[in-house]
């Protein structure tokens, strides 16, 4: 069982913590500390906020149980990516049947922002705003089945290669890190180079196959840690298929991160095809917002101050990436809990001490060395306040 | 010791699939190199008797060996340095070429890497030591940051502050104007070059530093919340060590395992950045190499920046080890 | 404690001591740039943009493929200078005048005396014949070329080589034998230090540029511009923000708004539309094209049913010329051009008599408005390159202006191979693409090379280098009077085949003539005088317009 000695888990490749939710385990089983990395892995129930310090922090709520555990909190970021994110969506799917077309050209050329066309003409004629609609869901087309291929080619890689463990662990971990350190963007650009007639899909598929290796590590080392549950160890016992164990135990408390990860392949996706078509490796005959900001550039629109042609498009996928990684941040929230608790601690710690500065300056003084109502830890506070400065 | 190993191992492993990488692509893909470059020039008019011989020469008769003979030959020229001769830029060896612009490329995103990873850690360690604060607003605007499109912002930049403002030059790594013979060792030589690079270099940061920023952030007040870090607290350390001795210095450590990922990115960006300053780097010749299919450079190309990269990746796998003794002892 | 204090001193001391270095040399820099920010440049050197892209390799060797622009009309001359943009005859070079024989067999040459190489040793009759006689030089069709004495050389052919005038005495260039005997391999030999015997040599070379400096000694008078410096820039937005701001002072390329450029006073303009855009059409079943384009109605009625002013207009952005049915560029060859035949095509769209057209020869519309014939519907595809974006636009309007006439046009967007790889096998319906436009007043190059039997293969079969009739076309009428063409010298003679052709050709129509392409030409006329104009129109204007270069490099001066 050396494959399960938690020395060699983590460590393999460095690369296996790189990003911040390899440090806790998705299935809410508090993380191992950092400096006990040596100890043997032994679930501690602990309270999952930190904010219970002092009472004047907001009332912990009773752990969610079950699906509605995993979905994010509302805060003002998820608001904020979700409204994004499903604006931009929506516009991509219903646009295109209400806006003009898009190829078009009997329009005058280089029309600034008018009445008659939202976002002004190009340099044919065409209408600026039809284009962004279509070019939305070319790019949102692109950037989901792209996302859609790396997520299930590194599930593969990394949850099948973590599971399994053993000779397979180590071919597949071969592969993965091959792909990971081999450069992304020159391997995409020879093969597209090579290929006679570039469609939307075919730069999707070529996307996917070249950007998966990321997640698929972290998968992977979420994988190895899961494994050395107790849960999946009863599994096992009971004689369940790896098959089964994967699909019913490990992957339903890895949704978030599959989540994560694939808004995450979502967004380079859009971004790499954009790369893509300004340097006119695009797909071809299909309008999408790279290619729209392809022809800006080619026709000189930055310089000649056509700014409605190059600031929409650019502005977009600013917008939907920017949507999504806010969404991200939440699901990071989720996997993560002291990513949400430790600024909410730290903000009502804030809030108490403002409170009993407040209450210092109105009361009278021979109250002022009386602990604060509620506050139990005494010197405590007074510490937060100095680490807070 | 093992742990050095097997990282070599590893490299070694992956430079060998590299090349072979390398050598398949071409062969699996369309296009036959000859038709099309006897097409492009006879774009340019026609093609005299004396210009079919030379493209014939040029590409020689057709290579009857085995793969597996050519794959041999691919690998003994490889070692002698023979990366092929360029079509396009006949009758340059290959190798000339990437000499030529590697320094550039090496120099400038070599450079404002470092920088954007040195400014996008101190930031988000200041983020997230700030956790809960206003500063936690930063955060959408760093996510907005990273997903602006690279080139576009490049575009803007280029036309408000090169052909508007005429503050910077438009294209180039240094000025030809007043170096029509080429680079030279001199003092000028270098204050043109840094001067041509600074607004590529910044745009390499802008769209790269907020990618670490994040990352830090998270990692901050993960670590924050650490119990050893309470201790500090309570022992009555000041903050401001907190936050360097202690807290920086272990919630970096993911970000630099995770130098291999970003490094991706940053060649990435390095390629558009080129084509969009027109600076003399790698980048801009594997670009123009793909768009007259001359497959010979572009091969060479697509192989020195692999070998950069795993290099790079080989060198930050060193100084983990060295900064992290638990990768050393446990790998 | 000491290092983490040490690594914080450390890592202030750098941040500022970079800081400095950017303050410190971007102020010293710009200075430098400063001056050359404004419009005018008055440091005497000429700032040249011919197309080359970084980096620049320097091969100035006039047979190999990637040869530099300036080694080609800067360096090496030919023997006299047809004006591609006139009528006018052939200007003498090196060559002072020449004689063909009565049945074009044999071409005498006389030689310029007194020129020299610009190495210092004399250009003599047998550098002539060695550089038409060399290996990689000879044409197939030269049976002897001989010193008859030392001012006259003749050349002597295996058939009538009347239209090969122009490739012999205007694009063969002359090279020192002494210098190119020794050359074991005259393909890769990168001859970075040219020997020749135009207005110019070579100064250096960087990766960025290269610099060529005025030939005291050349024959035509040491040339007023000191230094011309060639650039490489890799894109056509870099160098249309260059000339803006006064970097360069010569360039050819396509901008959209010229007015933008020449508004402050520093640039002149000239336009001089060459070469045809057209639809290529695979126009022989017998070849083995398949598609509705075979029929000639169908092409006849898309000929008159695009609208070719609403093209150039939308398109090409108003600067394109009108163009001939013949291929006779017009104006330039009026002469040639048949009075029984249509002179320009139509400008604008005619759907209804397209519709006669194509109901006279038995099409009827369908419920759709398409026309069909014997259950099949008219629809073609029609593709372009991608990138090209004139082209794809083009494309986009005659697909709406054939719809409205009842042809169903489809415009697609492919890559060059795709393009290039569909028109050499003949794998196509229509095509969008571009003719060769010809370098003397005279269409004959044209008819032969893309009109002519023998100049094509079946579909399915490569074209051979040389061979331009994509369209597979095949009439036994047209090859006969090109052959008569090109056994005779009498213009008479010539005027009748080309009657006969263009009578065919614009009845078949195996190429539907569109526009043609504009040719602009930006010049810095406030530092240099002695341009190419409308009313002296002495050359081709365009900085990469080889043997046309040259002449205009050695006949503009700096301003005063």
């Amino acid at each position: 069982m050396a494959d399960d000695d938690i020395r060699t888990q983590e460590f393999v490749t460095p690369a296996t913590s790189s990003s911040p939710v390899a440090e806790t385990v998705a299935d809410g089983i508090a993380p191992r500390d950092r400096t006990e990395g040596l100890v043997p892995d032994v679930p501690t129930p602990r309270d999952v906020s930190t904010a219970g310090l002092t009472a004047d922090a907001p009332v912990v709520a009773p752990p969610r149980r079950g699906f509605r555990e995993m979905l994010p909190r509302r805060s003002g970021k998820l608001i904020v990516g979700l409204v994004l994110t499903i604006g931009i969506g929506l516009f991509a799917i219903i646009a295109p049947f209400v806006t003009q077309d898009p190829w078009n050209y009997d329009n005058p050329v280089f029309e600034p922002p008018s009445a008659a066309h939202l976002l002004g003409t190009n340099n044919l004629g065409a209408d600026l705003f039809a284009q962004l609609a279509e070019g939305a869901a070319g790019s949102l087309t692109v950037g989901l089945v792209a996302g859609a291929i790396a997520v299930v080619l590194s599930l593969f890689f990394g949850i099948v290669a973590g599971y399994v463990g053993g000779w397979t662990d180590e071919g597949l971990s071969l592969v993965t890190n091959v792909m990971l350190v081999i450069p992304g963007l020159p391997l995409v650009i020879v093969i597209a180079s090579y290929m006679e007639s570039r469609s939307m899909w075919i730069i999707a598929v070529v996307l996917g196959l070249t950007s998966w290796a990321g997640s698929a590590i972290v998968l992977r080392s979420q994988a190895k840690s899961l494994r050395s549950r107790d849960y999946v160890a009863a599994s096992r016992v009971a004689g369940e298929k790896p098959m089964r164990i994967i699909t019913v135990e490990i992957l339903p408390n890895l949704l978030p991160l599959l989540a994560a990860q694939f808004l995450f392949a979502v967004v380079l996706a859009i971004l790499a095809e954009a790369g893509l078509s300004y340097l006119g490796l695009g797909p071809s005959g299909a309008i999408t917002w790279g290619t729209m900001l392809n022809q800006a550039s080619q026709h000189n629109a930055f310089t000649i101050g056509a700014w409605w042609w190059f600031v929409p498009p650019g502005l977009m996928i600013a917008l939907f990436g920017c949507g999504l990684s806010l969404i991200n941040f939440s699901i990071d929230e989720i996997i993560n809990p002291k990513l949400r608790t430790a600024p909410a601690a730290v903000k009502s710690v804030r809030k108490a001490r403002k409170a009993q500065v407040r209450d210092e300056d109105t009361r009278p003084d021979p109250e002022a060395d009386a602990p604060v109502d509620g506050d139990d830890t005494g010197g405590n506070a007074k510490e937060k306040e100095r680490v807070n400065a | 010791m093992k742990y050095y190993a097997r990282r070599l191992t590893f490299y070694v492993i992956t430079l060998w699939a590299a090349i072979s990488l390398n050598f398949f692509i071409p062969r699996l893909m369309p296009g036959n190199a000859e038709d099309i470059f006897r097409a492009k020039m006879a774009r340019k008019g026609e093609l005299t008797p004396a210009m079919e011989k030379s493209i014939q020469l040029l590409f020689g008769s057709d290579d009857q060996s085995s793969l597996w003979d050519q794959y041999l030959r691919y690998w003994n020229n490889l070692l002698h340095g023979d990366l092929g001769t360029s079509i396009t830029k006949f009758p340059a060896p290959v190798s000339e070429l990437i000499g030529q612009a590697l320094p550039w490329t090496i120099v400038l995103v070599g450079l404002a890497t470092v920088l954007s990873f040195v400014i996008g850690i101190s930031l988000g360690a200041w983020v997230g030591w700030r956790r809960g604060t206003w500063v936690d607003g930063v955060i959408p605007a760093s996510t907005l940051l990273q997903s602006v499109p690279y080139f576009w912002l490049a575009l803007i930049l280029i036309a408000v502050f090169s052909v508007n403002l005429a503050w910077f030059p438009i294209i180039g790594g240094y000025d030809t104007f007043m170096f029509p013979d080429g680079p030279v060792p001199t003092w000028e030589f270098f204050s043109s070059a840094v001067y041509h690079g600074f607004l590529p270099a910044l745009t390499i940061v802008l769209s790269s530093v907020g990618g670490w920023l994040l990352g830090m952030r998270n990692m901050m007040v993960s670590t924050l919340s650490e119990d050893y870090i309470t201790t500090a607290e309570a022992k009555g350390l000041r903050p401001f060590r907190i936050l360097t001795t202690y807290a920086t210095r272990n919630a970096a450590l993911p970000s630099l395992a995770g130098f291999s990922v970003s490094l991706g990115f940053v060649v990435a960006g390095s390629i558009v950045m080129e084509q969009v300053f027109t600076y003399p780097g790698v980048g801009k010749l594997m670009i123009n190499a793909v768009q007259d299919k001359d497959f010979a450079l572009m091969q060479g190309v697509f192989l020195v920046i692999t070998v950069t990269v795993l290099a790079a990746n080989f060198l930050m796998d060193l100084l983990y080890g060295f900064i992290d003794p638990r990768a050393r002892h446990n790998g | 404690m000491i290092r983490s204090k040490g690594r914080k001193r450390l890592l202030t001391a750098v941040a500022l001591a970079s800081g400095l270095t950017l303050l410190a040399t971007g102020c010293g820099s710009s200075g430098d740039d400063g001056d050359q920010g404004t419009a005018s440049k008055g440091d005497g050197v000429l700032t040249v943009w011919a197309g080359s892209q970084t980096p620049i390799v320097a091969n100035f060797n006039p047979y190999a493929p990637t040869v530099l622009h300036a080694a080609l009309g800067g360096v090496y001359e030919t023997l006299f200078y047809y004006n591609k943009a006139s009528a006018e005859a052939p200007t003498p070079m090196l060559g002072e005048s020449f004689e063909f024989n009565e049945d074009g067999t044999e071409l005498t040459v006389k030689i310029r005396e007194g020129v020299t190489w610009n190495d210092g040793k004399p250009f003599t009759a047998e550098d002539v014949v060695w550089s038409f006689s060399n290996e990689t030089s000879k044409p197939e069709y030269l049976a002897s070329a001989e010193v008859v004495d030392p001012t006259t050389v003749k050349l002597t052919f295996t058939g009538p080589q009347f239209t090969n005038e122009f490739a012999l005495l205007g694009a063969s260039w002359m090279v020192p034998q002494h210098v190119w005997k020794d050359v074991p391999d005259p393909v890769t030999f990168a001859n970075e230090a040219p020997v020749g015997t135009g207005p110019y040599t070579v100064a250096s070379t960087s990766d960025a540029s290269y610099t060529m400096a005025a030939n005291a000694d050349y024959w035509g008078g040491a040339p007023a511009v000191e230094k011309v410096q060639y650039l490489g820039i890799d894109a056509n937005t870099s160098a249309e923000s260059l000339l803006k701001t006064g970097k360069v002072d010569w360039a050819g390329m396509f901008v959209a708004d010229p007015d933008g450029l020449t508004a402050d006073g520093r640039l002149g303009y000239i336009n001089t539309p060459q070469d045809p855009t057209v639809l290529y059409t695979c126009a022989n079943v017998e070849a083995g094209c398949a598609g509705a384009q075979t029929d000639v109605a169908v092409r006849q009625a898309l000929n008159v049913a695009i609208d070719r002013g609403v093209i150039n207009e939308k398109a090409f952005v108003g600067l394109a010329g009108e163009i001939s049915p013949t291929f006779a560029l017009l104006g330039r060859d009026d002469k040639w051009i048949s009075p029984d035949v249509e002179k320009v095509s139509p400008q604008e769209a005619n759907a209804a008599e397209a519709g006669k057209i194509l109901e006279a020869a038995g099409y009827t519309k369908g419920g759709d408005g398409i026309y069909e014939k014997d259950g099949k519907k008219v629809e073609l595809t029609l593709t372009s390159v991608e990138g090209w974006s004139d082209y794809n636009a083009a494309a986009e309007l005659i697909a709406a202006q054939a719809k409205a006439a009842g042809i169903g046009v489809t415009a697609s967007t492919v890559t060059w191979d795709e393009f290039s790889d569909s028109r050499q096998t003949g794998s196509f319906e229509l095509i969008m693409g571009g003719v060769v436009g010809t370098s003397v007043a005279d269409p004959f190059q044209i008819y032969r090379d893309w009109f002519s039997g023998e100049y094509t293969q079946p579909v399915g079969t490569q074209l051979e280098s040389g061979e331009w009739n994509f369209s597979r076309y095949s009439n036994p009428t047209v090859d006969a009077a090109v052959n008569a063409a090109a056994a005779t010298n009498d213009e008479a003679a010539k005027k009748d085949a080309y009657a006969t052709i263009q009578t065919e050709i614009t009845r078949d129509l195996p190429y539907i003539p569109l526009v043609i392409n504009a040719t602009q030409t930006f010049f810095d006329q406030k530092d240099f005088t002695g341009w190419p104009t409308e009313d002296n129109l002495y050359a081709f204007p365009p900085s990469w317009g080889s043997v046309s270069a040259g002449v205009v490099l050695s006949t503009i001066k700096p301003a005063e």
